[in-house]
């Protein structure tokens, strides 16, 4: 069940009247419905994953009070161990297990040893990246005393299994979260109607932008060899708008869903593409991330390599960005793609300015020169190494982006259809497409000074204003759809 | 050394890392009430801080500090 479907817009409903009108006052009945409903969707995907996801939950609650049983690091420290590396296992077989098979096999055969060794058929539980890295938080910050363990089952389990974030994130700590879950929420109208834009805003950019960009670059990236240098270029920047469509548009959607529940979920994107350099960007991209790695990964490797000035600075910072390449799946491409990201901070560490803050851009007129060709190079940064995330393997991303540097120009041939731009947007769905590529951003630059832009944008306008442009979001979203693909991120 | 006295030279170390000659810290000041001190600039003020003293903090005990008076009380135990 995805968010953007009939059939969960039939299961919200009905949880909705449930989980408000059914659960009386009562804070443990709304987590009882809450628990049920999460597991229900979980069940819905494939129900013998449901009982990893509770055997998970189960295992680090009790790892959980475990540690908080003793302030004797020497007595916690074999409880937090055995929960890493259980977490870490669980995550290591179902995600990387065919991975490292693959790839010893062909280290072996590089060596010309003949090792025959067979991959194994696994199922990638969805959501197991997402919620194995909320227990691992949950688990680091007790031991690092930020956090009380919960000795509410019912209290975690909701927590680990909260269905709106479950599958895609954004990763909700759980010191922000069990808070929010200890307490009886009151339904708050202005919350649930902020909920709603925002689901609209976000499914607006999942079908609309994503889904029709997806079948472009679907394309493009799959006839590279046959097609010009700048077909390719636009292959690129299509990715590029899909990729952040696709998943900051699943991410509002689960935000939005959350705020009709009565839950603050954490904001996990603050206008990437308006960023100012490569650390700008990652501040403001899957923020749920990467702040969960700055917490965990980063600053504890900086603080152990700190006699080293700048280089331990570095060397954090690949390691850093080689688990987030990696966060995303088995594949080489996704290495390389961290890494390249970590050497694009080298500059930034040795000039002092990876942390340095930016001003945010106040108003909605444009920004002065600098700023501007700050922006548009990291976003033609990120497009090229976008590339290399998209591509299906290394040798893929290398070809492209040859094909690119050399200003390639094959022959016509049999698929000629994107050979020229004016084939790709000369239809009128294409300009629609671009055209609404263009509102997008127009939008949330006026927006972007808070998390829901069609706030901003309807806040001088009357009622009846308001509701045309939801009616004509609407109207866009029935009649401007793509093609159904599936959530980038679900493969995460 | 007392409290009082650790906080005066602590005070100094930030001012001189973060180049802010008006910077005042108290005991419950934390990294957000002081600009310019981040996950970055937080590594510089441990090793300036460890240097000032002449001691050595274990990785946990910095990554545990919520406030400036955390800070002391490390301090203060190595004195």
């Amino acid at each position: 069940m995805i968010l953007n479907s009939i059939e969960f817009l039939f299961f919200f409903c009905l949880f909705f009247v449930f989980y408000w009108f059914f659960a009386g006052k009562n804070q443990r009945i709304q987590n009882l419905f809450l628990l049920i409903g999460s597991y229900v969707f979980y069940a819905w995907w494939d129900w013998r994953f449901l009982f990893l996801l509770i055997l998970s939950s189960f295992a680090n609650y009790i790892l959980g009070i475990q540690i908080n049983k003793t302030e004797n690091t020497q007595k916690q420290k074999p409880f937090l161990y055995i929960g890493l590396l259980y977490n870490l296992l669980i995550l290591v077989y179902f995600k990387y297990m065919n991975f490292f098979i693959t790839s010893f096999v062909d280290l072996f055969s590089f060596l010309n040893i003949d090792w025959n060794f067979h991959t194994l058929h696994i199922i990638l539980p969805l959501g197991i990246s997402f919620y194995t890295f909320k227990n691992l938080s949950y688990l680091i910050d007790i031991y690092n005393g930020k956090l009380k363990a919960t000795t509410d089952c019912l209290n975690f389990f909701s927590y680990v299994s909260f269905f709106p974030t479950l599958m895609a994130g954004p990763i909700d700590r759980a010191r922000d979260f069990l808070p929010q879950l200890e307490k009886y929420r009151q339904f708050d109208f202005d919350k649930a109607t902020s909920g709603l834009k925002q689901i609209l805003w976000g499914l607006f950019k999942k079908m609309v932008i994503a889904d029709n960009c997806a079948v472009i670059t679907n394309q493009i990236f799959d006839n590279y060899t046959t097609l010009p240098f700048w077909t390719l270029l636009f292959g690129a920047f299509y990715y590029t708008i899909q990729i952040y469509a696709d998943f900051s548009g699943y991410s509002d959607m689960a935000i939005g869903v959350g705020r009709l529940l009565g839950f603050n979920v954490t904001r996990n994107f603050n206008y990437p593409y308006f960023s100012q350099n490569i650390a700008h960007y990652w501040r403001n991209w899957h923020i749920s991330l990467t702040s969960w790695l700055t917490e965990y990964v980063f600053t504890p490797l900086s603080i152990r390599f700190r006699d080293h000035g700048k280089w331990g600075i570095i060397l954090a910072i690949v390691v850093n960005f080689t688990l987030v390449g990696i966060w995303h799946g088995a594949n080489w491409t996704f290495v390389l793609f961290g890494l390249i990201h970590a050497f694009c901070f080298i500059p930034l560490i040795i000039n002092n300015k990876m942390n340095k803050r930016i001003k945010p851009l106040k108003g909605t007129a444009l920004p002065p020169l600098k700023v501007g060709i700050n922006i548009l190079l990291t976003f033609i940064l990120v497009m090229f190494i976008n590339i290399v995330f998209r591509a299906d393997s290394v040798s893929h991303a290398f070809a492209y982006l040859e094909q690119i540097f050399t200003f390639s120009r094959p022959e016509l041939s049999g698929s000629t259809d994107f050979y020229f731009v004016t084939d790709l947007i000369g239809n009128p769905r294409e300009i629609l497409v671009i055209l609404m590529i263009g509102v997008c951003f127009i939008v949330e630059w006026i927006g972007k000074e808070t998390d829901i832009p069609l706030n901003v944008l309807t806040r001088s306008w009357n009622l009846p204003m308001r509701w045309l442009l939801y009616y004509g979001l609407l109207f866009i979203l029935f009649f401007l759809t793509g093609d159904r693909q599936e959530f980038i991120y679900f493969r995460f | 050394m007392n409290r009082e006295e650790i906080l005066t030279k602590i005070n100094e170390v930030f001012r001189y890392v973060l180049d802010d000659e008006e910077l005042i810290l108290n005991e419950s000041t934390t990294a957000s009430d002081v600009e310019g001190w981040d996950s970055l600039t937080h590594i510089q003020l441990v090793v300036a801080v460890e240097k000032q003293f002449n001691i050595r903090f274990t990785s946990r005990e910095i990554q545990q500090w919520n406030h400036v008076g955390d800070l002391i009380t490390s301090v203060e135990s190595k004195l």
